[in-house]
């Protein structure tokens, strides 16, 4: 095949275990074929809402982390927090959606998370 | 040492399909033949559906697209 | 009949190695100014991609690297016809005159690390236990539980990154060195560490491999990968594709006619 290039490493297995973990979380497809489109769209419209929901829950820690905030304060976020993620799990299941497909691979803004 | 080739083999095609499926040159836009018999939705993010449709093929579903659909 | 493209190349002349792609058919230059797109011709039915198709692009493309500066282009870029190569030749040259000119004498190298996932936070959770500067959220609720183990989570999460970051900094630090450019992906998963590409000027090769095996050296329990060299796939940068959102599709741009 090719004259120069090199592939080197002292442990193959563990890499193409990762590698291919990592090739895995390809996003998926949205289509236009009636039969898919529903879910195609609510895949899309969940992922969104996932992404926000956990910047908000991001955001959140940040400032218990800082210290800022009054017990019922504390109380408060976690009650909305808890019904975010509730929300998210029932819609998920009326759509027939795993955790992992909602994966969407953000490149650089994947570093928001 | 047979199964340590072989391995290294499978290493090289992950890096290579690492850059080949959505690396590179990217061309965006309708002038490149979409490979589907199914019309894709552009939600900006036609890059990334391109190499969903490169690995599903890979996974060996056959290619059925290479005929032009009518419209 | 459609036209299977491989790359863009900084030359408008015939090409003269005779170098076979996909499907055993030779691969042939369609020149736009001063630069061109190497494409072979694919008839039309294909039953299924195979691992064969997939080195077969890149072994066209590597070949071509030997005497060219070359533009990967992303496996499956078909054209219905030369009127269409243009068309897209014209809409990217100056994207693709600015990549050439600067990845001219350029090659990419990609450096993995792997690290135990697992162990780094079994220690850090470790730590944390010990730990009494902790902040406390008692929980006396069922939101409050909740709060105080994302809390936790988070934390332990921060930690972990920020150990990441560490390692990550100090190998980059050093291929960086030897490296026009580069790109990082951090922690794509909890065990994949790093991976980073590196653009590295031809001459300088050498270096970077000897680099490598001095960070083989790096303590702690790391598993490491060098590829290449390979083209520049991660370093290309297309503005035009960039202008998404404000672009209308190539077949309409002729003033409005869609004669495509």
């Amino acid at each position: 095949m090719t004259i120069n290039r090199i592939v080197e490493t002292d442990s193959p297995e563990a890499f193409i275990e990762e590698i291919e973990k990592i090739q895995g979380a390809l996003p998926k497809r949205i289509d236009a074929n009636p039969k898919n489109v529903e879910k195609g769209l609510a895949k899309l419209v969940l992922t969104l809402i996932e992404l926000i929901r956990k910047l908000m829950e991001k955001q959140a820690m940040r400032r218990i982390e800082s210290g800022s905030l009054s017990d019922e304060e504390i109380e408060r976020i976690g009650e909305t927090l808890m019904r975010l993620e509730n929300k998210m799990q029932e819609l998920k299941e009326i759509f027939g959606l795993e955790d992992e497909e909602l994966n969407l691979n953000l490149g650089p803004l994947g570093d928001l998370m | 040492m047979e199964g340590v080739i072989t391995k290294s083999k499978d290493v090289t095609l992950l890096e290579v399909l690492d850059r080949v499926l959505d690396k590179g040159v990217v061309i965006s836009g309708d002038i490149v033949i979409s490979l589907a018999d199914v019309d894709l939705i552009y939600v900006g993010l036609k890059v990334l559906i391109s190499s969903v449709e490169t690995m599903e093929r890979l996974r060996g579903a056959p290619f059925a697209g290479a005929q032009e659909e009518p419209t | 009949m459609k036209i299977y493209s491989y790359a863009i190349i900084d030359s408008n002349s015939k090409i003269s190695d005779s170098i076979n792609g996909l499907e055993g058919v030779g691969v042939y230059n369609i020149y736009y100014r001063d630069i061109g797109i190497v494409v072979s011709e694919l008839s039309e039915q294909i039953q299924d991609i195979t691992q064969e198709h997939i080195l077969k692009h890149e072994e066209v493309v590597e070949k071509l690297m030997e005497s060219f500066t070359v533009l990967p282009v992303s496996f499956l870029t078909l054209f219905k016809k030369k009127d269409d190569v243009l068309l897209m030749m014209r809409e990217y040259y100056s994207d693709f005159r600015e990549n050439l000119d600067r990845l001219r004498n350029k090659i990419e190298f990609g450096i993995r690390i792997i690290w135990s996932g697992e162990t780094i936070r079994n220690r850090i959770i470790d730590t944390y236990k010990k730990s009494s500067a902790n902040i406390s959220i008692t929980d006396t609720s069922p939101e409050k539980s909740f709060i105080k183990e994302k809390f936790e989570k988070y934390k332990l999460d921060k930690e972990f990154e920020e150990e990441a970051n560490k390692v990550i900094t100090l190998i980059d630090d050093f291929f960086s060195r030897f490296a026009a450019e580069k790109k990082l992906e951090r922690l794509k998963s909890d065990n994949l560490l790093l991976s980073a590409f590196y653009l590295v000027e031809k001459e300088r090769q050498g270096d970077f491999k000897e680099a490598f095996e001095r960070t083989k050296r790096t303590p702690g329990d790391l598993k490491f990968l060098l590829s290449g060299p390979w083209p520049p796939y991660n370093f290309i940068v297309l503005t035009k594709n960039a202008d998404m959102f404000n672009r209308k599709p190539i077949n309409q741009d002729l003033a409005g006619k869609n004669t495509l």
